[in-house]
C-alpha cells in the first residue's frame, strides 16, 4: 500500500513539476480581472489596456530625468518631437486662420517600426487605423480619443456622426445653425415636435393629454406632442413656468435653450475621411491638423496614444451583421499582433496569457534601450482569491502580491513592501437640494427631516465628525485619509513637472478648508504651512459636536424641522455585496451615532441604505433618491486638473444638483487687476478659451489665461477652494495600493516617481534566472519568508 | 409511455418559453446605460446603443430575439463581457472545464457515497453508522467552499501534493490536468459524497428491515444477497435519479469553487452577466435558456427513469 502511494505522489509530483529554464527569466503575475478585449477601438478597463501596453508603443513616452526624481518625455515610436505645420493648412478647408498656431502638426516616425511578423509599419497604417476607428458603422467605444478630450482633430467627430439624427438642445441647435434670437430659431423650427429633458427639470413629469402633473421623476429626453413653439410657451408662461417656482421669468427663458431639444442632424452626411485632419504626408509621416490649439507636454502625451491596428489581421476579424458591426481583433492570441516590446504567445480565456519578447521591436536592435528589457517571458494568470494568490506567491509562483485588509498587518513593515498612491481622491457627496430633500421627506414620512442637509453647517458637522482614518481602516485599509480635492499624483504644470500638492497656493487652500489659515506663522499652533498640512486629520469631533448644535438650532429656528423630529440620510451604495460599500456604510452608522451623543441630535440621527443604485448612483443622489453618497470621486485627468474641475462644476457631472455653478461667483485677482465671474465661466478661463468678465469698475472685459500658466493655477487653486466651501462634496481618502515584491527580482528605484512608477518591467532586473530560483525555493523549503 | 413523454415534451417547451420570457423581460427592465463618465461620449455610446435595437419598442426586441436567437440558434455577440466575441461559441470553449470537474467530481463520489451509505446502513445504530452520520452532518452543513480553502491550504500550499490552480491548456484529459483538479474535485466531491451517503443509508435502511426481506433470509439467502439482489435494488429507485441528477448537473459550473481553483468554466457567466456593469443581454440569454431547457430535459429523463428501474411506476399501461 505504502508503496502505491507512494508511486502516485510520485507520479504527481512528475507531472506537477514545470521544469524551469535556465538563463530565462519569467515574470510571474496573478491578476484578479482577467482581460477580455484588447482590440485598441475596444478597450474598456484598465486590465485590457495593461495587456495592450505591452503590444503597442507609444508615440512619445514617459521615461525618468537624469536625478530619477523626475520625468521626461521622450520619442519612441516616433523618429522626432513633433514640428508645428500650422502654417501650412491656413485656409477654409482645415478652418485655420493666419497667424495661428499649435494646429497642425507633423510627427516623423521611426523608419523601423515593424510588426511582430516583421511587416513594416507606416505613416498610412496610422492613417487606416485612425479611419477605421471613426467608421461610423463601428461606433467604436475609443473613437472619441480623437475628439473629446484636448486632442480633436478637424472633423473627427463629424466623420464619426455623420447624418446622426438625435436630440439637441434648443442652445445647441442656435449654436450650430448661427441664429442668435430665440423667436427666430422657433419661427424656423415651428413645425417640429419639441422634446424635453425631464432629468434636468421640474423633478415631475407632466402628462400633456390629461393637462396634469403626474408626480412620477422620468430622466430622460422625452418627446412631447407639442410643437417647438408649444412647448417653449409650456415651459416659459404656460403650466411648466406655473409649476416652477423656484425661478424667476429670466432663468426660465434660459433655462428653456438648455433643457428643451428637437430632433436635429448635427452633423452633416456623407463626409469623407479625407476631409478629416489626420494626413500621412509622407512614408513615414504623419500630420494631424487640430481644431483646437494643442502644444507642450499635452501635445505628447495625446499623440502618445494614436491607434493602430494591423490592416489584414482587422478585416479578417470584422464583420457586419444585422447592421451590427463586431470585431474579434485583440480577443485571443490568435487576433493579436504585436507591435509592442512582447507579443502575446499564447492566451487561454479567464485562465492564463505568455507574453514573449518581440524579436521585431526597434527597442531590441537599438543602443538606447540596452540593458533594459530583461523579463523575456511575461506570465500572467487568474487567480481570484487573494489568499490563494499569497500562498502562490509565497510559494515563489509569483513575483509579486497584491496587499489587502486581511494580510497588510502582517507584510505593513516588510522589506518587501512597497506602497503605491493612487491619483483619486473619493469623497462623501451629500444633496442639499431644497426641493429634492422635502419631497424624500415628505414620502420618508411623519417626524422624519432630512432638509437639514441644505444647511452648510449641518454638513460640516458630518465633515468634521468623520474620522477618515478609522474609515479607511474599516473599509478599505490601503487607502489614506484624504483633505482636499485633488491628491499627490496630480500634475499642475506638466512641462515643468510640478505637481499641484506642491504649490504654496494649493497648500493654502487645505489650510483654508480646514481652518487653519490663522494659526500659521511665528508664535503661532504651526510655524509653517507645512506643518499646518502635516497636522491635518480632517477629524476634530468636538468642533464637529458645535457645528451639530448649531445646525439644529438653525434648523428649527427656520422651520425646517420640530424638536421631535427625527434626522434620517439614506445613504447609497452601488450594491449590498462589496465589503467596502457593507463596511463602509457600517463603519458611518457608527461614527455619526458616537459623534453626535452629547449634542442635540443625540438619538435622532438615523441612516437608511438604499444598496440598489448600481452605475446610477449619482443620479440616485440628483434625483433625491438618496441624500448621501460615499466613496464617490472622479478619476483619471492626472496631468490635466484643469479639465478635470469640469467633473465638479458642471451640471452634467457635479453630483450637487443645487449648486448653480453659473450664479456662483468669484472674484481673483490676476496681475494685480480685480476680476469676477461665475465659477463655470472661471473653468472655461482656465481650460482654453477667452472669456467675458466684470472688472472692478462693472465693465466687461475680455480675459486670455490660455498662455499664462501662473494664472491658470491660481484659478484651479480658487475654484478647488470654493468647490470644498460649498461641503457638498467632501473629500475622505486616497486610493493608494500596497503589494509584496518577490526576491527574484527587483525594482529599478525604491522609491516611487510619477508616473513611471518604480520603473515597471522596462527596468526591472533579476536575481535569479527561471531555474536558479526553483532551486532557491527549494532550498527554502518550498515556502518564503517575506515578514 | 411515448403519449406521455410527448405530453411532457410540449409541456416542457412551454414552460420553456414562459421561463425564457420572462427573463427577457426582467433583463431588459434592469437599469442599462452606462455610468456618466469623464471623458465617455454618451452619444456615441447611444449610437451603439441604437444599432444594436436596445431603443426599440420591448415586443419588436422580443420578436427578434425569438426570431434569431430560439429560433435561428444565433445569440449573438457578447457586449459587455467579452466584447465581440460570439456567445455560443465563447460558452461552448468554457464548457468543457466545467464538465471534467464536474464529471471527475461525480465518478469519485458516487462510489464513495453509496459505499459509505451501505455500509452505515449495514452497520446501523452501532459506532460505524455513527460516525459516518456525524462526518455526513458535518460535510451536509459546511459549504463546499470552505472545503476548498482547506483542502488548498493544507495539500496545495503546506504540502505541496498539487498545484493550486487547474493546469492551463485545453488538454483535459491529461493526467496533469487531472493531477490539477484534483483539489477541486475533492472540494465539490465532500457535499456530494455526504448527501448520497445520507440518502443511501435512509433508504437501505427501510428497506432492509422491510418484510420481504426477511421473508428472502427466511429462504436461505445470504446477508450480501439479501441486500446487493433485493434491498439494494428496491432503495436505488429514489437514488438513481438522484445520480441521474448530479449527472446532468455537471454543466452547471460551481462559481465559488471554479474561482478557488482557476477552473475557465462556465460557473461565473450567469452572475457576471447581469452584474457587470450593464447587462450582457446575449450572454444572459443564452445561459438562461441553456440552463432552463438542461433542467427542464433532466425533469423528463429523471421521472422517466424512475419507470425503468421500478416496473411499478410506469406510465401508460392500460394493464393496470
Amino acid at each position: 500500500m505504502k508503496r502505491i502511494l507512494s508511486v502516485f505522489l510520485l507520479l504527481i509530483l512528475v507531472s506537477v513539476a514545470a521544469f524551469a529554464e535556465s538563463g530565462v527569466h519569467t515574470y510571474n503575475q496573478a491578476v484578479s480581472v482577467f482581460p477580455t478585449t484588447w482590440n485598441p477601438f475596444q478597450t474598456k478597463t484598465a486590465v485590457d489596456s495593461g495587456l495592450m501596453d505591452f503590444l503597442n508603443t507609444s508615440m512619445y513616452t514617459f521615461d525618468f530625468n537624469e536625478d530619477l526624481d523626475g520625468y521626461v518625455q521622450e520619442p519612441l515610436a516616433a523618429a522626432d518631437f513633433p514640428v508645428d505645420v500650422t502654417d501650412q493648412y491656413v485656409g477654409d478647408t482645415w478652418g485655420i486662420e493666419a497667424g495661428e498656431t499649435g494646429r497642425a502638426w507633423k510627427i516623423p516616425l521611426r523608419s523601423d517600426l515593424r510588426w511582430e511578423d516583421g511587416t513594416e509599419i507606416h505613416a498610412a497604417d496610422f492613417v487606416y487605423s485612425a479611419e477605421k476607428l471613426l467608421s461610423p458603422e463601428a461606433q467604436n467605444y475609443r473613437a472619441n480619443t480623437y475628439y473629446s478630450s484636448n486632442l480633436v482633430i478637424v472633423n473627427a467627430e463629424a466623420y464619426l456622426k455623420q447624418g446622426q439624427v438625435g436630440q439637441v438642445s434648443f442652445n445647441n441647435v442656435m449654436d450650430a445653425e448661427k441664429i442668435e434670437e430665440m423667436q427666430a430659431f422657433l419661427d424656423r423650427f415651428a413645425a417640429e415636435k419639441g422634446w424635453i429633458n425631464w432629468a434636468a427639470s421640474y423633478g415631475d413629469t407632466y402628462d400633456f393629454a390629461s393637462q396634469k402633473w403626474t408626480g412620477a421623476a422620468e430622466d430622460k429626453v422625452v418627446e412631447t406632442p407639442l410643437t417647438v413653439p408649444e412647448l417653449y410657451a409650456f415651459f416659459t408662461e404656460g403650466a411648466g413656468a406655473e409649476f416652477c417656482t423656484w425661478a424667476d421669468a429670466a432663468q426660465k427663458l434660459e433655462w428653456a435653450g438648455e433643457e428643451l431639444y428637437i430632433n436635429y442632424m448635427l452633423f452633416p452626411d456623407a463626409i469623407t475621411f479625407d476631409q478629416v485632419g489626420f494626413l500621412a504626408t509622407g512614408e513615414d509621416e504623419l500630420t494631424l491638423i487640430l481644431a483646437k490649439k494643442l502644444t507642450g507636454f499635452d501635445l505628447k502625451y495625446q499623440l502618445g496614444g494614436l491607434f493602430l491596428v494591423n490592416r489584414d489581421l482587422y478585416e479578417k476579424t470584422s464583420s457586419v451583421k444585422d447592421g451590427v458591426f463586431t470585431s474579434t481583433y485583440g480577443t485571443s492570441a490568435e487576433t493579436t499582433i504585436s507591435w509592442g516590446p512582447y507579443c502575446l504567445s499564447s492566451f487561454q480565456s479567464d485562465k492564463v496569457y505568455e507574453l514573449t519578447r518581440n524579436p521585431n521591436w526597434f527597442g531590441f536592435s537599438d543602443k538606447e534601450f540596452e540593458g533594459q528589457y530583461e523579463t523575456d517571458v511575461i506570465r500572467v494568470r487568474y487567480v481570484q482569491e487573494p489568499s490563494t494568490q499569497m500562498e502562490m506567491f509565497l510559494n515563489g509562483e509569483l513575483d509579486t502580491v497584491g496587499l489587502d485588509r486581511d494580510t497588510i498587518e502582517d507584510y505593513a513593515t516588510s522589506d518587501y513592501t512597497y506602497y503605491s498612491e493612487g491619483d483619486s481622491v473619493f469623497a462623501m457627496a451629500f444633496n442639499p437640494d431644497m426641493d429634492g430633500l422635502k419631497h424624500a421627506q415628505s414620502v420618508a414620512g411623519a417626524n422624519i427631516n432630512k432638509t437639514i442637509l441644505t444647511l452648510k453647517e449641518f454638513r460640516m458637522a458630518m465633515s468634521l465628525a468623520m474620522n477618515r482614518a478609522e474609515f479607511c481602516t474599516a473599509a478599505i485599509p490601503m487607502n489614506q485619509p484624504a483633505f482636499a480635492l485633488f491628491g499627490n499624483q496630480i500634475v499642475a504644470d506638466p512641462d515643468e513637472g510640478v505637481f499641484y500638492r506642491d504649490l504654496d497656493e494649493a497648500k493654502q487652500v487645505v489650510v483654508k478648508f480646514w481652518g487653519l489659515d490663522d494659526e500659521i506663522g511665528d508664535g503661532k499652533l504651526y510655524a509653517t504651512t507645512d506643518d499646518a498640512v502635516d497636522a491635518i486629520t480632517g477629524y476634530d469631533p468636538e468642533q464637529a459636536k458645535q457645528y451639530f448644535d448649531k445646525a439644529y438650532d438653525l434648523a428649527i429656528e427656520k422651520g425646517l424641522m420640530k424638536e421631535g423630529d427625527t434626522v434620517q440620510i439614506t445613504v447609497g451604495t452601488t450594491n449590498a455585496t462589496s465589503a467596502f460599500n457593507n463596511n463602509g456604510y457600517d463603519f458611518i452608522v457608527n461614527n455619526y451615532t458616537e459623534a453626535v451623543k452629547g449634542t442635540k441630535l443625540e438619538g435622532k440621527l438615523t441612516f437608511t441604505r438604499d444598496s440598489t443604485l448600481g452605475n446610477g448612483f449619482a443620479d440616485a443622489l440628483r434625483t433625491s433618491r438618496v441624500d448621501m453618497l460615499f466613496g464617490v470621486g472622479w478619476t483619471g485627468s492626472t496631468f490635466d486638473p484643469f479639465s478635470l474641475i469640469k467633473a465638479y462644476v458642471t451640471p452634467e457631472y457635479q453630483y450637487d444638483p443645487a449648486w448653480d455653478t453659473t450664479k456662483a461667483m468669484l472674484t481673483l485677482e490676476l496681475d494685480g487687476v480685480k476680476y469676477t465671474a461665475n465659477i463655470s465661466t472661471w473653468y472655461l478661463a482656465m481650460t482654453g478659451n477667452v472669456v467675458k468678465v466684470s472688472k472692478e469698475d462693472g465693465t466687461e472685459a475680455e480675459l486670455d489665461i490660455r498662455e499664462n500658466q501662473q494664472d491658470r493655477i491660481h484659478v484651479l487653486c480658487a475654484c478647488e477652494n470654493a468647490i470644498l466651501q460649498n461641503y457638498d462634496f467632501i473629500p475622505m481618502m486616497g486610493d493608494s495600493t500596497a503589494a509584496l515584491k518577490g526576491m527574484k527580482v527587483e525594482y529599478y528605484l525604491e522609491d516611487e516617481v510619477f508616473p513611471m512608477g518604480r520603473g515597471g518591467i522596462r527596468y526591472m532586473t533579476y536575481n535569479y534566472d527561471d531555474a536558479q530560483w526553483e532551486a532557491f525555493v527549494r532550498e527554502q523549503g518550498g515556502t518564503l519568508f517575506y515578514k | 409511455m411515448g403519449k406521455y413523454v410527448l405530453k411532457r415534451i410540449i409541456l416542457m417547451l412551454f414552460t420553456f418559453l414562459v421561463i425564457i420570457s420572462i427573463c427577457f423581460v426582467l433583463v431588459k427592465l434592469l437599469p442599462n446605460k452606462p455610468a456618466q463618465q469623464f471623458g465617455r461620449d454618451m452619444q456615441l455610446i447611444e449610437m451603439r446603443r441604437e444599432a444594436l435595437g436596445y431603443n426599440k419598442p420591448l415586443l419588436e426586441q422580443y420578436l427578434i430575439f425569438v426570431r434569431k436567437s430560439l429560433i435561428g440558434g444565433d445569440w449573438g455577440v457578447s457586449e459587455v463581457l467579452y466584447t465581440g466575441q460570439d456567445v455560443w461559441q465563447k460558452f461552448i470553449e468554457k464548457m468543457p472545464a466545467t464538465v471534467i470537474v464536474n464529471a471527475y467530481t461525480m465518478l469519485f463520489s458516487i462510489p464513495l457515497g453509496l459505499l459509505f451509505g451501505i455500509y452505515a446502513a449495514l452497520r446501523k445504530n452501532r459506532w460505524q453508522d455513527h460516525l459516518i452520520s456525524t462526518l455526513v452532518i458535518v460535510f451536509v452543513s459546511v459549504p463546499s467552499y470552505v472545503y476548498a480553502f482547506l483542502v488548498q491550504y493544507f495539500l496545495c500550499f503546506r504540502l505541496k501534493w498539487f498545484p493550486f490552480q487547474m493546469a492551463a491548456g485545453y488538454d483535459y484529459l491529461s493526467f496533469k490536468t487531472f493531477i490539477s483538479i484534483v483539489p477541486a474535485i475533492l472540494s465539490l466531491g465532500f457535499g456530494t459524497i455526504a448527501g448520497l451517503t445520507r440518502y443511501t443509508r435512509a433508504e437501505l435502511t427501510e428497506v432492509l428491515t422491510s418484510d420481504f426481506l426477511l421473508l428472502a433470509r427466511t429462504k436461505g439467502l445470504t446477508r450480501a444477497q439479501t441486500t446487493v439482489r433485493h434491498a439494494m435494488r428496491n432503495a436505488m429507485v429514489p437514488i438513481f435519479p438522484m445520480i441521474l441528477g448530479e449527472f446532468i448537473g455537471i454543466m452547471g459550473g460551481s462559481l465559488i469553487i471554479e474561482q478557488i481553483f482557476g477552473i475557465p468554466g462556465v460557473g461565473p457567466l450567469y452572475v457576471a452577466s447581469i452584474t457587470a456593469a450593464t447587462p450582457d443581454y446575449n450572454f444572459f440569454m443564452l445561459l438562461s435558456a441553456f440552463y432552463t431547457f438542461i433542467g427542464l430535459a433532466s425533469g423528463i429523463i429523471v421521472d422517466i427513469s424512475y419507470g425503468f428501474i421500478d416496473p411499478r411506476i410506469r406510465m401508460g399501461s392500460k394493464k393496470a
